[in-house]
């Protein structure tokens, strides 16, 4: 019972910062709609038990990058609203019918009914971070390390992007 | 945990040689030689390695490692020999722009040679949390690819747009893997796989909630209509050295994942993923030769064709792991045929230009006869004309949709096929039938241009005249 309140509230306050996130017509409003989103669901990985993620969910996401997003906010300016001028007038009442339309072919696919019979399967983590360190340098180790090829990537596309110049010509 | 170094080698290998060329290039800042020559190595490396895969571990032999999450079978062996070379054919045919961007150069190589690693990670994985994390390694090196001439606003659109797109997309395959999860209980493809043959899903809304977004987001991969939007905007924006690369590799990548995640993981639904694919290509075929159509760029009209190419490769996918053999046969032909397309472009309207509109190739002919007859042979092969493997890989995919009783898809596609002559054709009547302008003059095409074309205009014409060395391996280019 306490887990269905949990859920409910904190549900509609993820939802509630998503939408915000993306309507707000002021940056430092979407920025904290995120934040919104982002606490809202370190809340389910406690009420699941996990939680390390829930925790590392809140320093990372709700700490370092929303700070990130702050700071590059301000640095570009507090005041530049968006402007917003949409070419296709039906873009959003066609998104709403196309998305309509998804839920509907999912629930008919589901017939509401929404248990699948698949095993439980073996809860991935206890959320312990000595059961997370095992799993992830055991079973997930490659993925794990392929990983760091997304931070030479960004190194290397930080560095690309950066340095070009105006006139595109040799050193 | 099976650990099988040779599983990951051609992975090793390729990154071995981008953290040497990044430290070398650090501290000595040896120019582009060194450059050529550690891409060189890494791109030999892996395809040793790869060539070794298919030759121990292909039809029967196949396992998987890591704890499940690479496989060595002929699928990704396969996969490794056509994208190891492509890349290195792309770097060939992006010489003139690397040359031209100064010391950022470096960048770019190593951005390629990482995008061919998280590609053949793709085509490899057998895991889904594997094959994404391939996925988001390739992506996000040809987002960057994309974008690499930021002094061009257009190539900073290109780039913008892509990565956007791009993200959304993937965000929605992530999603696709979590409800395959929730309703499986397995990331594993072969797990998934058996969990769906040995097991009655009476209520499987979440599993196809799952498969359509997995369909999703790898549609948008490979430019599938109606998940085609961002591809002739991207190509026509990205300079035009690299673009070929970016084309060709996305397909070889998103089909490969395509293969696997729909034919191994999902091959148990076939009867509810088979008709929204056979719907995919329909529309793909359709709506990408109309577009072609109306197009005054070269580089959108082959962003427009290769969406309908995408479609035709979608035709085989309908037939499920019996059509792996003959989708593999049209995304490797193909994929040379669009990396050589874009090289021409690249050299007649400019390495680093984003633009090549069609007025560029009036009376090409007379300016380079030679550069007139490859784009010319090229464009008849896209086209499907006979004695190319254009027409052999056309008529592989309509016997695999025949097969599955798809005829209704077959006779859209040839109709679709047929249509599509007049586009190709445009192309070879504006350089051999109108004259050009004056002040024109002679083109010159450079060394890595040349190599690229002379070696996909032999492939085609040796795949078009003795198809069959190639559909008999194939046959065991089959995954796990």
């Amino acid at each position: 019972m306490v887990e269905l309140t949990l859920f409910v509230i904190f549900g509609l306050a993820a939802v509630f910062g998503a939408v915000s996130m993306v309507w707000a017509r002021n940056p430092v409003y979407s920025a904290l709609g995120l934040m919104l989103t982002m606490l809202s669901i370190a809340v389910f990985y406690v009420s699941n038990g996990g939680y390390f993620v829930a925790v590392v969910q809140v320093i990372i996401y709700a700490g370092a990058v929303m700070t990130l997003f702050l700071f590059v906010i301000m640095l570009i300016g507090v005041d530049k609203s968006e402007e917003r001028t949409e070419r296709l007038p039906v873009q959003r009442p066609l998104a709403l019918g196309l998305l309509a339309l998804f839920a509907a072919g999912v629930l008919w696919a589901g017939r509401l009914v929404w248990v699948t019979g698949a095993p439980a399967g073996v809860v991935p983590v206890d959320g312990s971070i000595e059961a997370i360190g095992t799993e992830l340098f055991r079973k997930w180790v490659l993925p794990f390390e392929v990983t760091a090829l997304l931070l030479i990537i960004a190194a290397a596309g930080a560095v690309a992007l950066a340095l070009f110049r105006e006139d595109g010509g040799d050193e | 945990m099976n650990m099988n170094l040779l599983a990951v080698a051609p992975e090793v290998i390729v990154v071995v040689a981008v953290v040497a060329l990044l430290m070398i290039d650090v501290q000595w800042r040896p120019g582009p030689v060194w450059w050529a020559i550690a891409a060189a190595m890494g791109i030999a490396g892996a395809t040793a390695a790869v060539a070794l895969q298919w030759v121990d571990y292909r039809g029967a032999d196949a396992a998987s490692f890591f704890s499940d999450m690479i496989a060595i079978d002929g699928f990704g062996a396969f996969a490794g020999m056509v994208i190891f070379p492509l890349a290195g054919l792309g770097l060939m045919a992006a010489w003139p722009l690397i040359r031209s961007q100064g010391g950022r150069g470096a960048e770019f190589v190593v951005l390629v040679l990482i995008a061919a690693t998280g590609a053949h990670l793709m085509a490899a994985a057998a895991n889904l949390i594997m094959l994404f994390v391939g996925l988001e390694v390739f992506s996000i090196s040809l987002y960057v690819l994309a974008g690499f001439t930021r002094e061009r606003v257009d190539a900073d659109e290109a780039a913008l747009k892509y990565f956007l797109l791009g993200a959304v997309a993937s965000a929605i395959f992530l999603y696709g893997i979590a409800l395959v999860y929730a309703s499986t209980g397995t990331t594993s493809i072969g797990g998934i796989a058996t969990y769906l043959r040995s097991t009655i899903l009476l209520r499987p809304g979440v599993l196809m909630a799952g498969m359509a977004m997995l369909l999703v987001g790898l549609a948008f991969k490979v430019s599938a209509a109606p998940f085609h939007m961002w591809a002739p905007d991207v190509y026509q924006g990205a300079p035009g050295g690299v673009t070929g690369f970016l084309a060709a590799g996305a397909k070889v990548a998103g089909f490969a994942a395509m293969a696997r995640v729909l034919a191994v993981a999902l091959g148990g639904r076939i009867d509810d993923w088979a008709p929204a694919v056979a719907v995919l290509a329909a529309v793909s075929i359709v709506l990408g030769t109309l577009l072609a159509l109306v197009q005054s760029d070269l580089k959108r009209m082959l962003a427009y064709s290769s969406v309908a190419h995408a479609g035709f490769i979608l035709t085989a996918l309908v037939a499920g792991a019996n059509g792996i053999p003959d989708m593999w046969f049209y995304v490797a032909t193909y994929a040379v045929q669009v990396l050589a397309a874009f090289t021409v472009a690249s050299v007649v309207s400019g390495a680093t230009q984003g633009r090549a509109p069609l007025s560029d190739y009036t009376g090409l002919a007379s300016r380079s006869p030679w550069l007139a007859g490859m784009l010319g042979l090229l464009m008849l092969a896209m086209a499907g004309i006979p004695l190319t493997a254009g027409f052999v890989g056309k008529a592989a995919v309509f016997r695999s949709a025949i097969d599955a009783d798809y005829l209704w898809l077959v006779i859209v596609g040839v109709v679709s096929a047929v249509a599509g002559l007049f586009f190709y054709l445009r192309v070879i009547v504006l350089m051999y039938m109108q004259a050009a302008d004056e002040e024109s003059g002679h083109i010159p095409v450079p060394g890595g241009a040349r190599v690229v074309l002379v070696a996909v205009g032999v492939l085609t014409v040796l795949i078009g005249v003795v198809p069959w060395p190639l559909l008999t391996w194939l046959r065991d280019a089959l995954p796990l």
